[in-house]
């Protein structure tokens, strides 16, 4: 009993864990503009549109988040081996890797801005000194938040993977939530907020990024600020529903059934979210109705 | 015929030739297994084959709009393919590698759920997101009703784009892409764990204690690795994008199961050799 009330301390403290790295790691690809949207900030210069984001998209979220974690884990798995305590060995760890995600922020702005240049895109150092270090503040949160989680799946709930290869599965599984939920948020709702609300952007609008904020120029900073108020929390609560749910149903229902248990609450949960995206479905349906297109304002 | 005044295909032609080859590809890597090691190695490498080739169909399954489902330009969850499978089926091979030890069965269909489960609630958010955040209803570009509901997509279409969100048929074929990807993973990693389990404190000269924690950990890596070989190789087929199974691309699979099926008995047969020469 001792060990399934303390299963599921581990795994809520888990959760909450999880729900701040998504929201973080949303935070911080949007600020350093890495998830798809950015396709729009690479194409933006080449309409004609020359702006002040950042641009860093020179690997996708999940994959970078892999090796983001990983190196954290690893280095923390290293540190540990050497008997270092176990909390400033994940610190440390993270914080390796946030120079590892801070190198390459630098050399992704550099080299994708540069790339722009025969389309008049100037390379903003000032953009550079101030960006690069909020997301690496973000990332940093993010790392270590993941870290953390691994090291207690795998020191407190007994997970037979080594730390690395843990921190590479749930690196590779925040960054793949983080840009499923994220990014349209980002792309649709921040980067094309000169459209109109509630239908996709026509595929005619593409580069046309809103560039001008409500004083000077629009920069990355704002598009942290924005996103942070819903497209980062609700990847902070994908990310942590994922692993809150997976090792709730595992510690507390692997036991029953000698396995069955766990498989059987895991489909029913399964089953409770395919009915909820259905009412979500059906609800946007009844309220918002068809697409409608716009009408023109006469003339005054 | 150059490339340039070849006709598109749309990817959906099988090429009968290819496929033969591929066939006859795996059956010698197969045969190579068999002279190598008859018994444990060949039929880690089956296993290999299998999980690979569900992995690969699996892939097929989940709906992947990529760059332009990020502006709400066309359906699917805005991110890539091989990414987004990768997260599901890892997140599948951690529940299945924990439960490694209730037997295979357990082990792979806890696999398949946990696959499953990271889907539901990703797909879930995406809709949530579309639906709370940018006021979008879900609307599929590809067909003019919803497979399984029944519920009509045209009229929901913005104008200028290829559709938006996730329509129902979508998030249940993503349920069953992280479904298949889990368990794929998972199989995978339980036929070369014990493989290893039993060949490398021989090989090694330690003893089964000690060879464990070896074991697992070069089993995961492998695993990963033919997950992720598996996953882009299907991105390639379905060519970035597809709305789930109701899209044309769908029908691309043979294709890509004699592709992972080859892939995978290449590097599975890596994997069985790093312990049996």
């Amino acid at each position: 009993m001792e060990q399934i009330v303390f299963g599921i301390g581990i795994t809520a403290l888990a959760g909450a864990l999880a729900t701040v790295a998504g929201s973080a790691e949303d935070t911080e690809s949007n600020i350093g503009s890495q998830g798809d949207p950015n396709s729009q900030v690479q194409l933006a210069p080449q309409m004609g549109f020359v702006h002040r984001i950042f641009n860093k998209a020179v690997a996708g979220e999940p994959p970078a988040y892999a090796l983001w974690c990983a190196l954290g884990a690893g280095l923390a798995w290293a540190f540990l081996a050497m008997h270092v305590n176990a909390v400033l060995a994940i610190v440390l760890g993270s914080i390796l890797a946030v120079f590892v995600q801070g190198i390459y922020a630098t050399t992704a702005y550099l080299g994708r801005t540069a790339s722009l240049s025969k389309f008049g895109q100037p390379v903003y150092v000032d953009i550079l000194k101030s960006m690069t270090t909020v997301a690496m503040a973000h990332a940093f949160v993010a790392i270590f938040c993941t870290v953390t989680i691994c090291y207690l799946i795998n020191a407190a709930l007994g997970h037979p993977f080594p730390l690395p290869l843990l921190g590479f599965i749930w690196g590779i599984a925040l960054g793949a939530a983080g840009s499923a939920t994220g990014n349209p948020y980002y792309g649709k709702e921040r980067q094309y907020q000169n459209q109109k609300f509630g239908a996709g952007v026509p595929i005619s609008a593409s580069g046309n990024i809103v560039r001008y904020a409500e004083a000077g120029e629009r920069n990355s900073l704002d598009n942290g600020f924005f996103t942070a108020k819903f497209g980062g929390p609700a990847s902070g609560l994908c990310f942590g529903l994922i692993v809150f749910l997976e090792l709730w149903r595992t510690i507390l229902f692997e036991k029953i059934g000698a396995g069955w248990g766990a498989i059987i609450v895991g489909v029913l949960i399964i089953l409770i979210f395919t009915i909820v995206d259905r009412y979500i479905e059906v609800w946007a349906r009844k309220n918002y109705g068809p697409y409608t297109a716009p009408v023109k304002e006469a003339a005054p | 015929m150059t490339a340039i005044a070849a006709k598109p295909a749309a990817g959906s032609a099988i090429n009968p030739t290819a496929m033969v080859v591929g066939v006859v590809l795996l059956i010698i890597l197969l045969g190579i297994a068999y002279v190598i090691s008859p018994g444990l190695g060949l039929m880690a490498l089956i296993g290999v084959v299998i999980g690979g080739v569900m992995i690969g169909f699996g892939v097929h399954f989940v709906p992947v709009g990529g760059a332009p489902a990020a502006m709400g330009q066309a359906p699917g969850i805005a991110t890539g393919v091989a990414m987004l499978a990768a997260g599901a089926g890892l997140a599948g091979l951690f529940g299945g590698a924990w439960a490694a030890d209730q037997g295979l069965v357990i082990a792979v269909i806890t696999g398949g759920v946990g696959g499953g489960l990271m889907m539901a609630i990703t797909c879930m958010m995406v809709n949530f997101v579309y639906v709370f955040g940018m006021g979008i209803p879900a609307a599929s570009g590809k067909v003019a009703k919803d497979p399984i509901t029944g519920d009509t997509q045209p009229e929901y279409k913005s104008q200028g784009t290829e559709g938006h969100g996730l329509p129902f048929v979508s998030f249940v074929g993503g349920v069953i892409g992280g479904v298949l990807g889990g368990a794929g993973g998972t199989l995978i990693y339980l036929e070369l764990l014990d493989l290893y389990k039993a060949t490398l404190p021989t090989m090694m000269s330690i003893s089964a204690v000690q060879a464990l924690p070896i074991a697992i950990s070069v089993a995961g890596m492998f695993a990963i690795g033919l997950f992720l070989v598996n996953a882009v190789l299907t991105a390639y087929n379905i060519t970035g994008t597809i709305e789930g199974p109701h899209d044309p691309k769908f029908k691309r699979w043979p294709r890509a199961i004699v592709a992972s099926a080859v892939a995978s008995a290449l590097c599975g047969l890596v994997a069985i050799l790093i312990v049996t020469i």
